[in-house]
């Protein structure tokens, strides 16, 4: 029997050793000198494992029951369960919080090298760190709406302190254009939700889901989860919503850019699709995939023609981000098992390779290089940052066998299967234009002759958690079944849902 | 034997980092790793023979993606067994040519990492019948030959390795929208499965997911107007990556067309709505090939444009042939060209590599009097270029001949054809004449050269190899015939 405490323990760890970490790390920064990086290191580690073990805890308990259903628990029953906070565990969200888990841990162990190689060790940043994850996890086992825009905002308020780290005039600016966005959004929902809980009289997922299958007249409904994306929609970055992420993800400082896009990312298409498809289940209650089709295409269009404008590659890493959204949102599109299988393989690859574009131009970017034609030549002065960034480049374009074509393919394959093919055939030609100026930076790299002399050694161990990513993304792409078999009782609970 | 097939890819997988290492010390030894690889798969292969000529094709299954209801199937027929055999072939030379060819260039322990790993990509595209892995293959063959060219070709190589890159990945993001299609009304991605289970799906949409595979194949084989990329590739590249490019990855196109486009979809399309229909578009389209590449090839100075322009010309005879689905002698002769054009025309850009290693030279009118000086080359490209020619007794005349004859068998019966046959057979005028002005050119002409000296060994070597089998394939042609005429579609 899975309890309240079994949910929420992974949250729970991750937020009381953000806590812990203050204390701790300035003692450490006190006491010895040689070995901080190394202290620090092991007790993110030891964090890290303890919430690894609770979530394969509660993994193993609930992969471990006969039949994979959707399983709520709520701190109060009976009466109260429509007011009281509710958790969710079914396969999607425990997969989702795996994925927090590994790449943050991957994007932190990145942040405790990259941060110490640029400026002094920082006891805040690393707490900021966990925290942001404890978040996400929380949100993604969230069974009511209200518990899900709590932890949600948590996550917003922790991300914008990793933006605005650096304290220059631009992380600065772009924060503040991030909070004034995120309030704005947080608006939005809150009314929506109000709306809703007007309605139905709760904001338990199955609550409202079962409200609104009966109800008759829709507009209002209509109303209030057109505010309710739209607030999603800002914190996701939708196109026209966008114009937060890039200025956001340049001006962060690369870890933070790489933990940004490889966790809170993934963690607001989840909201997305939680929403859409598990309350709104069209076309039972809703029916949105059209709506969502002509924002995805206009989000990768986007995103991929901004990006082609970039000449700063962290930027236009970001706008790939973009352009990631809206390939994200195809899948949730096309609410098929495919589709929602390809949906959460693409959180897990997508996440990893954005974060390790974004960990791979924070080693360019220290060592000087920043826009198109920094780069240079590089190929020859940096050859396995190079080679890395080569790697997640075309794993972006949809090349085979590295992870990002069968995200890709598994993606496309969903929007033709439910009968919008034109979409699928938008996002293909959305992948040409990808790879075109992807090779125009592989270009830069390795036929152009270097330029600029490089400003500064780069440490090795830097390079570790990158290679880890790449390694991941190699063997993910070669045999997929190792997340598919993880996300395929997900695959089977759509015909509970849709029927 | 067993897992012969999953071998013949994993050997040239692993062989990669060997090669990598062992040309750290010395690049010969790569070279030999690259070619040992080679003949190793050749012989893996050949284990395949009897199982072939005794049940038509050599199946092996491994598990891989259950959740998407996708095994990883291995198979060889005929068919795929000789083209992989021309691939081997070819990889072997190349490698063998490269020992003295690229002796001059840098850091080349990664020019044969990459050759290793392009073999996979090659093979592999010829022996999976899973149409996911077939697109891995597909896709495998650019990233090692983008980086080949540029890191190795001429003049400004990763210009024109870019060019290859973009337009051949756009060709393919259709082909992956075709292999969604096929999924989806199929739910499998096996070839044959998908075969039986598209006669029974009748959709509306297979027209265009024939359509989407095809223009995708096409863009890979260079026919016009999709051959843009081909001329500054095969061009700019190193000879031994030209005589790849122009054997092997071109014919892959063809090869896919016939097999994904015309063997899994065509039978389960409406025969008369857009069966013939589609049929004929490919002739005319095959018939603008081969006069497009010949005459530009008769304008073209530069000796290796030439041959990558007389490719585009062959690759619209293949079309041609192709065309001629399901007559089973034009399938023959086009699947027979492609073995005989990839021998020769692999022959023919390695000679011009040749020609321009010892002569520094690349415009053929600066040229002249080179059959004295390097009489060697002179006799491989003289073989070389009258196969090209479709002159008997060499490789291409048997495969020529072939498909012309089914081009009049088929206007028997679809009067369209006399046609463009009429004009095929005017085309190969056209490509005596290109090659009669090379040859004149390069060897005969009054001498404007002082000095040139005949290729180093291991080119003679590999020059020699190709050549005999150019001679081999023309006189004794049974063997294959008889493998490739085994398969029926």
């Amino acid at each position: 029997m899975i309890s309240v405490l079994d949910v929420l323990a992974p949250t729970i760890i991750f937020t009381v050793c953000s806590v812990a970490t203050v204390p701790l790390i300035a003692f450490i920064r006190k006491k010895t000198r040689s070995h901080q990086g190394l202290f620090t290191l092991a007790w993110i580690s030891t964090v890290f494992a303890a919430a690894a073990i609770s979530i394969v805890r509660l993994g193993t308990e609930y992969y471990g029951q006969p039949q994979q259903s959707f399983l709520n628990v709520s701190l109060a029953g009976g009466n109260l369960l429509s007011v009281s906070s509710a958790f969710l565990v079914d396969s999607v969200s425990v997969y989702m919080s795996t994925v927090y888990l590994i790449v943050g841990f991957v994007s932190c162990i990145y942040g405790v090298f990259y941060v110490k190689a640029s400026e002094r060790l920082s006891e805040r940043y690393y707490a900021l760190m966990l925290m942001t994850i404890g978040s996400v996890t929380a949100a993604s086992f969230s069974g009511d709406l209200l518990t899900l825009f709590i932890f949600w905002e948590v996550s917003a308020a922790s991300s914008c302190f990793l933006i605005v780290y650096r304290k220059t005039r631009d992380s600065l600016e772009a924060s503040m254009k991030f909070l004034i966005m995120v309030v704005i959004a947080s608006g939005f929902v809150v009314y929506g939700l109000s709306i809703v809980y007007g309605l139905v009289g709760s904001l338990n997922f199955w609550a409202v889901r079962e409200a609104l299958m009966v109800l008759e007249n829709k507009q209002l409904l209509v109303v209030a989860f057109a505010f309710i994306a739209t607030g999603y929609g800002i914190e996701t970055a939708i196109v026209p919503f966008h114009m937060w992420l890039p200025d956001a993800y340049t001006a962060a400082p690369s870890s933070s850019s790489a933990l940004l896009s490889a966790v809170v990312d993934q963690a607001s298409y989840y909201v997305i699709l939680r929403i859409l498809i598990y309350i709104l289940t069209p076309p039972l209650i809703l029916d949105w995939p059209y709506a969502l089709a002509i924002f995805s295409a206009i989000t990768m269009t986007i995103g991929n023609l901004f990006a082609l404008a970039q000449t700063n590659v962290k930027r236009l890493i970001s706008y790939v981000c973009i352009a990631d959204i809206g390939y994200n949102l195809v899948a949730i599109t096309s609410v098929t098992p495919l589709g929602i299988m390809g949906n959460l393989y693409f959180f897990l690859v997508g996440g990893m390779t954005t974060a390790l574009s974004f960990m791979l131009v924070g080693i360019f970017n220290n060592a000087g290089l920043k826009t198109l034609e920094d780069f240079s030549g590089a190929g020859l002065k940096l050859p396995a940052t190079s080679i890395a960034l080569t790697i997640a480049m075309l794993s972006f374009s949809g090349v085979p066998p590295l992870a990002g074509f069968m995200a890709k393919y598994m993606v496309f394959t969903a929007a033709i299967e439910s009968k919008i093919a034109w979409l699928a055939v938008v996002g293909v030609l959305n992948t040409v234009l990808q790879t075109a100026y992807f090779l125009r930076l592989i270009h830069y790299m390795y036929a152009k002759t270097p330029k600029k002399p490089m400003e500064k050694k780069i440490p090795r161990k830097l390079l570790a958690p990158p290679y880890l990513l790449v390694a991941a993304i190699i063997i993910l792409g070669v045999y997929p079944a190792l997340i598919l078999g993880l996300t395929y009782p997900a695959a089977q609970q759509m015909g509970s849902l849709t029927a | 034997m067993q897992m012969a097939l999953l071998l013949s890819l994993l050997i040239p997988c692993f062989a990669a980092p060997i090669a990598y290492a062992s040309g750290k010390k010395s690049y010969k030894a790569a070279a030999l790793v690259v070619a040992l690889v080679s003949v190793i798969d050749l012989y893996l292969l050949y284990t395949t023979v009897s199982t072939i000529q005794a049940d038509g094709r050599y199946v092996e299954s491994y598990y891989w993606m259950p959740m998407l209801g996708s095994t990883f199937t291995l198979f060889v027929d005929g068919i795929s067994l000789s083209m992989a055999v021309v691939t081997l072939a070819l990889i072997f030379s190349a490698a063998v040519f490269s020992m003295n060819y690229m002796a001059e260039k840098k850091s080349l322990s990664g020019y044969y990492a990459m050759l290793s790993l392009l073999t996979v990509g090659l093979v592999g595209v010829f022996i999976t019948s899973n149409l996911l892995f077939f697109y891995f293959c597909w896709e495998l063959m650019l990233i090692p030959t983008y980086f080949i060219i540029g890191g190795w070709g001429y003049k400004e190589p990763y210009h024109a390795a870019f060019k290859f890159f973009i337009f051949t990945h756009a060709g393919a993001v259709f082909v992956l929208l075709g292999i969604g299609a096929v999924y989806m009304l199929t739910g499998t991605l096996d070839m044959f499965q998908a075969q039986s289970l598209l006669a029974t799906a009748s959709s509306d949409i297979l027209g265009w997911v024939l359509a989407a595979f095809t223009v995708g194949f096409a863009v890979k084989m260079a026919i016009v107007p999709a051959h843009m990329w081909l001329p500054d590739a095969h061009s700019e590249a190193p000879a031994p990556m030209s005589a790849i490019l122009s054997g092997v990855i071109i014919e892959a196109g063809a090869y896919a067309i016939l097999r994904v486009s015309l063997g899994t979809v065509f039978p389960s399309v409406p025969a008369t709505e857009i069966g013939s229909p589609f049929l004929h578009v490919l002739t005319i389209f095959g018939v603008v090939s081969a006069f497009y590449g010949a005459f530009t090839a008769l304008a073209e100075t530069d000796i290796k444009r030439i041959v990558a322009y007389s490719s585009i010309s062959h690759m619209g005879y293949v079309l041609f042939g192709l065309s001629l689905f399901p007559f089973s002698e034009g399938l023959t002769g086009a699947v027979y060209h492609l073995v005989t054009h990839g021998v020769s025309k692999g022959l023919l850009f390695l000679t011009a590599g040749s020609i321009m290693m010892q002569t520094k030279v690349r415009n053929i009118d600066e040229m002249g009097g080179l059959a004295g000086k390097m009489p060697f080359t002179a006799t491989s490209s003289a073989i070389a270029a009258f196969s090209i020619a479709g002159a008997p007794p060499f490789a291409c005349f048997i495969s020529e001949f072939l498909i012309f004859i089914s081009g009049v068998q088929a206007g028997g019966t679809d009067s369209f054809y006399f046609l463009p046959t009429a004009l095929m057979l005017v085309a190969t005028v056209f490509s005596l004449a290109y090659v009669l002005r090379f040859f004149w050119k390069v060897f005969l002409e009054s001498p404007k050269i002082k000095e040139a000296k005949e290729a180093p060994i291991f080119m003679t070597v590999s020059m020699g190899i190709l050549a005999f089998l150019v001679i081999l394939l023309g006189v004794w042609p049974q063997h294959f015939i008889d493998l490739i005429s085994s398969v029926s579609f």
